[in-house]
């Protein structure tokens, strides 16, 4: 989206707060229920920051599809087997958690110093002189339908019937 | 600039994932982390296709894929989670042995 800069930065680092918080939120918070909406927050903030990096196609289904269905079916799956277990065992640190901490962090340090590193506007001016620049009219949701419809066809029909397979799988797990 | 922000936001995402994946006691929470990872991959994903190959968008496309796999995921895993708390009346990871005998 072509926002002025003060606007996008102010937006970016809105989002960017919510998608640490929330991501914080999934992991520490002790009761399941909260970090269920947790997810739900870092999901909507995942939503924008596609919709401020030109993406709106893939915004509209992240919110259709991950907000609307997959956010309200693992609230569901909580609040279906909620006990009085949850409360017994937080608070508790053992020797593993902070192996994984460790661990986690160091990869995380290794992988910002080569993010940084790396001259990004190198390799995005080489790729975008490569480009044949032609300026069509078509947006980018009819260029999405378009790639799905000519060169990914055969991936598309294999998702649905993989769709298809996997909802009757879990209906015939879930009932009883 | 944007690119290196959104890179080192989609590490972090992937990493708390990775992390509450491992740690996590309760099966609901380990499938949301697992949400959060594929969520990290489809950031990465969206950005480079709006950095890099802003003309065909293949990365929109394959993001889109992620979304529909985690769909599928998101379908089955509840249902794995609710039959095993049928089972044995509770949802942590340590307890959930029903292979075993």
């Amino acid at each position: 989206m072509d926002l002025p800069g003060p606007i996008h930065d102010f937006l970016l680092v809105f989002l960017g707060l919510g998608l640490i918080l929330g991501g914080i939120g999934v992991v520490l918070l002790n009761n399941p229920i909260y970090s269920a909406f947790s997810l739900g927050l870092v999901l909507v903030s995942i939503s924008l920051l596609y919709i401020l990096s030109n993406s709106y196609f893939v915004a509209a289904a992240q919110l259709l599809i991950y907000v609307g269905a997959i956010n309200v079916l693992i609230i569901f799956a909580v609040m279906f087997m909620n006990g009085s277990e949850y409360y017994k065992d937080f608070n508790l640190w053992t020797v593993g958690n902070g192996f994984t901490l460790l661990i986690c962090t160091s990869i995380f340090g290794l992988l910002i110093t080569t993010i940084t590193d790396i001259s990004w506007y190198g390799i995005i001016w080489t790729t975008r002189l490569n480009q044949i620049i032609e300026h069509d009219l078509i947006s980018n949701s009819q260029q999405i339908g378009i790639h799905l419809s000519t060169d990914f066809f055969l991936p598309f029909e294999f998702i649905s019937i993989i769709l298809l397979a996997a909802l009757i799988g879990a209906i015939t797990v879930a009932r009883q | 600039m944007m690119l290196e922000h959104v890179l080192v936001l989609s590490a972090y995402l992937f990493f708390i994932g990775i992390y509450g994946l491992i740690t996590s006691r309760n099966m609901v929470r380990a499938l949301m982390c697992l949400e959060l990872i594929l969520n990290a991959v489809n950031i990465n994903f969206v950005t480079f296709s709006d950095f890099v190959d802003s003309r065909q968008l293949k990365g929109n496309i394959f993001s889109i894929f992620v979304i529909a796999i985690a769909a599928a995921e998101a379908a089955i895993g509840p249902a794995i989670v609710s039959s095993i708390y049928r089972n044995r009346k509770s949802t942590r990871i340590n307890q959930s042995n029903l292979l075993n005998k």
